[in-house]
């Protein structure tokens, strides 16, 4: 039933200074796959937020890669996020009460973290890679919205 | 891409400068937007206009640093970054803290959005134009 058609991939060092190279990958995916402007709009913020705190939190500024790969499977478009920092997992953040002041998602979060992916997605998935570092997965139905507006 | 910062500097009561941002800001130069700021303030500045009409996108350091402009636009220090996110929830949800000396102005259609979703929008006037947003800061 899954029919992997296309899949590619970009890495880069995970310094802040490479996230408009990520950007750009990824409106070239999305475009690539057929996707709308909407979609393309929504991935973007949604990798570069995730890829930003991999950089800022993960790596914290020591030097190391990062590799993202998109993929369109059955009109759904995955990208992951490769890195090999400590195991992070953005998912299991605690949810907040409405109308309460949220704590950042993890030290020094400056990030809007795992609220604003889940709203740009349709799916977010983390898993520890075996030999070390983090692996995160966003999915997003390539004809649609995440969700209503 | 990067990211080009314009300000113009207007007479008038209050004095206004108009920071006007083109292409995408994000974590590797929302401190820029933070630097200017302070300046047009130090430089007598009492009404700000961010004109985002070339802005083409906004990562979420992006409303840190608008955030920050607030906060130097009040006579205050602006958030630390260690802490940014949570105080800048804090404001949106207190009405009380509604900008007063700080407007948006021509937000692209997925910037709007991303001030809309992170609740910015309750923070901030979004005017349709840099005029617009001058004419409501010194009442004209």
């Amino acid at each position: 039933m899954t029919v992997s058609r296309d899949q590619r991939a970009i890495q880069v060092p995970a310094s802040v200074d490479h996230l408009s190279e990520v950007r750009s990958f990824v409106r070239d995916c999305v475009a690539h796959f057929g996707g709308s402007q909407r979609v393309a709009d929504d991935l973007v913020q949604a990798v570069d937020e995730a890829t930003c705190n991999v950089m800022l939190h993960g790596y914290k500024g020591k030097p190391g890669d990062i590799d993202i790969e998109a993929a369109l499977r059955d009109r759904k478009i995955e990208i992951r996020i490769l890195d090999r920092s400590p195991t992070f997992d953005p998912t299991t953040a605690p949810a907040r009460e409405p109308g309460s002041t949220p704590a950042p998602t993890r030290p020094g979060g400056m990030g809007l973290g795992i609220e604003l992916l889940r709203s740009l997605t349709d799916e977010v998935h983390h898993s520890a890679r075996p030999d070390g570092g983090n692996e995160l997965t966003l999915v997003r139905a390539i004809d649609g919205p995440a969700q209503e507006d | 891409m990067a990211m080009t910062i314009d300000v113009e500097r207007l007479g008038g009561s209050p004095p206004v400068a108009v920071v006007a941002l083109a292409g995408e800001l994000d974590a590797s130069n929302y401190e820029q937007v933070i630097d200017v700021v302070r300046g047009a303030y130090d430089e007598g500045a009492r009404g700000l206009v961010i004109d985002l009409e070339q802005l083409t996108f906004m990562a979420s350091s992006g409303l840190f640093a608008l955030h920050s402009a607030v906060r130097i636009m009040r006579g205050e220090t602006p958030p630390d970054p260690e802490e940014g996110w949570s105080a800048l929830h804090q404001m949106a949800q207190d009405e009380d803290s509604r900008a007063t000396s700080v407007r948006l102005a021509a937000a692209q259609e997925p910037i709007a959005r991303v001030l809309d979703r992170t609740g910015m929008l309750r923070l901030f006037a979004l005017d349709g134009s840099r005029a617009d947003a001058i004419a409501a800061l010194q009442g004209a």
